[in-house]
């Protein structure tokens, strides 16, 4: 079989549990979580990737993949169907000589695919994960990257330095050369954090995927043992700096501000773009929305197949949901087919897919601009019954 | 059961709506063209074989069906194929559905699985399961199997195939371009034949000039014993988009909970164009009341009443009533719509006001600045 050489592909990390979003992620891997109002977490990656004239993109799955495969299918939604361009679902396989089985690290589970990435003989593989929300030109990174000679380039955002602890800190020269990699620092000296975006030199990273596999004491993790060893080895790491708007959704707090962040006038994340911008998605063929006269729209998101009786302010409310007379949903991320039925109440919740909230529930709270606010979390399918209450905080 | 599909897509009956489009590519419900319809409802009985009909202004078709990807089809022989007069044997343009068929006699006559040929026009809306119609039209024996609808024919409205039942069910009386009264059902120009037959008939026909489906194959072939019909009564939602009062009504319609859910919901999913608009996004300062929303609108004035299609902006102060609001629009500050259709991307300047009647509905055309 004839394999066209690519300049880049890229490699997506979609295997985690992503425990921290509990309730919602115990039958669907993050990637796979709605997003948005018609979006799923992993469209934002690989939707950057078809922008940016990647058109090979391997997607390294482990953790219920069931549903992910569905979604990405043969990547026909993102143009990566075609004969020179794919979308390849990359499980974690067993081998001739056992010494595969489940991803270790993030850096093992890009070595257990080496196969798959020469195939294509690449000069630059980028490496992505599938938990952040943001549009980028990866295109414009692996041109720094091939500009500045270097072996590795790690897109990097300004953060507080107060919140730099929190984050993979990269110490660099003044030319942004990279010195010095930092895992959550106690006393940061740069606030340069790392996105967890990596753009290799192909024939680098191999050798030192290799090295790090036939070394026992490593734990395969591209932070931890792959970006030290490169900067002990005397490469070259850039950092890139990047200034839109990413958000790391992969708590229940991060991901209902992420959702929050696409309302109002001037939204802090403009998910509208232009042809070279947007963001593609598996589409379900539903219907236009529907607004009856009963009911109040204001500040939301409302997406396709949805049939709105009740009020919904400043809520993202999506495919195929039905909001009955009534009803008030409120600072709300309302994933696809949710009932909320006549009467019901939602204040600062999630409400997983299917979940249903019946007659005169309430579910969540309001707090003040400046109290801590504690989501609810409904999960995949489930009711709250009539009359009851979902507390603010509480998970069902 | 092999069986490949046929869509007509129609001559222009809709005035400024159609001066650059066929009825087609009519743009209907706020995501949909015309043709999605006769598509879906094709695909979803599991026909991958289909042809599309089309003798002019077939360019806007083409963007929107494009390889057929959204329908599960695939572009090519045995697959969807586009029957332009370009590409069909011989007259440039045709006179008749039959004449039409002559000239596709290549693609009619491709292989040799297919046993029977549903035909579709462009000009009705409806969820039907044609694997329904197609029992029916073995059960019936009979040569071709029509589609009709009871309660259109009023007495007014001019039925391209009118067709009264006696109390067996059989055909009683045929009409063509009939003003029929209520006793008649409208055919949903959906007709099932065996394939092997309609060759043999559409040779047959041609070569003695006769080229009018309605009229000379059915009606004619009835009333001389050569052509026997069944009828297939559909009791779902039909919608007949023949006049632009008619597309106006049905578009409006579809306010109405029963309508949007036989036709979109209740029954199989209707395809369309996939755009990857992003979901609407409703103001501080709009109010929206009864309305039928597209995806990718942008809504900060006032909407009642009114169906909005893809990528819709109302600015603030702004007020639409009653109004069919195609694709793109960008309403300004204060403008006020009553009874008006706006083709796509049409521009409405701030302050301005169009206001139309029921019955005449305003039409602004596609791309036009008021």
């Amino acid at each position: 079989m004839y394999f066209q050489k690519k300049r880049c592909i890229a490699m997506l990390l979609a295997g985690g549990q992503g425990s921290r979003l509990k309730v919602l992620t115990e039958k669907t891997a993050k990637p796979a979580v709605p997003f948005g109002g018609k979006y799923r977490i992993i469209d934002f990656p690989l939707s950057n990737c078809v922008n940016s004239g990647i058109d090979t993109v391997g997607i390294l799955t482990q953790y219920q993949p069931l549903e992910l495969n569905e979604y990405i299918g043969n990547g026909q939604p993102w143009g990566l169907n075609k004969t020179h361009s794919c979308a390849q679902v990359l499980p974690p396989y067993e081998r001739h000589d056992k010494k595969s089985g489940w991803y270790k690290g993030t850096a093992n589970a890009i070595y257990q695919n080496i196969d798959f990435i020469d195939r294509f003989d690449p000069d630059y593989v980028i490496v992505l994960s599938g938990d952040h929300i943001y549009k980028m030109d990866y295109a414009a990174m692996v041109a720094y990257h091939e500009a500045n000679g270097a072996s590795c380039t790690i897109a990097v955002r300004d953060v507080p330095l107060e919140e730099a602890s929190r984050f993979g800190i990269l110490n660099t020269n003044p030319d942004n050369t990279i010195y010095e990699f930092e895992e959550k620092p106690k006393q940061p000296k740069s606030t340069n954090a790392s996105m967890g975006i990596y753009v290799f030199t192909w024939s680098v990273l191999r050798e030192a995927l290799i090295a790090d596999e036939d070394n026992p004491d490593s734990s395969n993790d591209f932070g931890k043992n792959i970006i030290p060893s490169l900067l002990n080895a005397g490469h070259k790491l850039m950092a890139y700096n990047f200034k839109g708007y990413w958000k790391d959704v992969g708590t229940i707090d991060s991901l209902w501000e992420a959702n929050m962040d696409l309302l109002g006038k001037d939204p802090a994340f403009d998910i509208h773009g232009d042809e070279h911008t947007k963001i593609f998605a598996r589409n379900n063929a539903l219907p236009s929305s529907y607004i009856d006269e009963t009911a109040k729209t204001v500040n939301c998101f409302i997406a396709e197949g949805s049939v709105v009786y009740g009020t919904v302010r400043h809520s993202v409310i999506s495919t195929g949901c039905n909001i009955g007379k009534n009803a008030v949903v409120e600072d709300s991320v309302v994933m696809p087919g949710v009932v909320i039925e006549s009467g019901a109440i939602v204040r600062h919740a999630i409400l997983g897919e299917n979940s249903r909230v019946c007659r005169n529930a309430v579910v969540g709270g309001a707090f003040g601009p400046k109290e801590k606010k504690k989501i609810s979390v409904t999960s995949k399918g489930a009711v709250v019954a009539e009359n009851t209450a979902l507390l603010p905080g509480e998970m069902l | 059961m092999n069986v490949m599909g046929i869509i007509f897509t129609n001559d222009a009956t809709l005035g400024e709506l159609t001066n650059k489009r066929t009825m087609a590519s009519i743009p209907f419900g706020g995501r949909y063209r015309q043709v999605d319809f006769a598509l879906s409802n094709l695909t979803i009985a599991g026909i991958k074989h289909i042809g599309i009909i089309s003798r002019h202004n077939y360019q806007s078709l083409m963007n929107h069906i494009g390889d057929g990807e959204e329908w599960g089809l695939e572009l090519g022989e045995g697959g969807l194929e586009y029957l332009t007069p370009y590409s069909m044997s011989t007259s440039a343009t045709y006179r008749g559905k039959l004449e039409s068929l002559y000239s596709a006699m290549d693609f009619l006559s491709y292989g040799d699985k297919d046993e029977y040929v549903i035909m579709i026009d462009s000009s009705v809306s409806c969820n039907i399961d044609l694997n329904e119609v197609l029992s029916s039209h073995i059960a019936s024996g009979k040569d071709v199997t029509v589609v009709a609808k009871a309660g259109i024919a009023n007495g007014v409205k001019p039925i391209d195939l009118a067709v009264k039942l006696n109390k067996n069910g059989e055909v009683a009386d045929l009409a063509v371009d009939y003003a029929a009264s209520e006793e008649y059902l409208a055919s949903m120009d959906t007709y099932v034949v065996s394939k092997k037959w309609l060759i043999k008939r559409v040779n047959e026909y041609i070569a003695h000039n006769l080229y009018h489906m309605d009229r000379d194959l059915i009606l004619g072939g009835w009333q001389r014993g050569d052509v026997s019909v069944n009828v297939f009564q559909f009791g779902g939602v039909a919608l007949y988009n023949e006049s632009v009062a008619e597309y106006f009504a049905n578009s409006m319609s579809l306010l109405d909970k029963d309508i949007r859910m036989d036709l979109f919901v209740n029954n199989h999913p209707i395809y369309t164009k996939v755009r990857d608009r992003v979901p609407s996004y409703y103001g501080e300062s709009c109010r929206i009341e009864n309305c039928v929303v597209a995806d990718g609108c942008i809504l900060n004035g006032n909407a009642k009443h009114s169906i909005l299609f893809r990528q819709v902006t109302i600015a603030e102060g702004a007020h639409v009533e009653d109004c069919v609001i195609m694709n793109e629009a960008v309403i300004g500050e204060g403008a006020e719509l009553k009874n008006v259709i706006l083709d796509k991307n049409v521009t409405i300047r701030p302050g301005s006001r169009v206001i139309g009647t029921k019955e005449s509905p305003v039409i602004i055309k596609r791309g036009e600045i008021v």
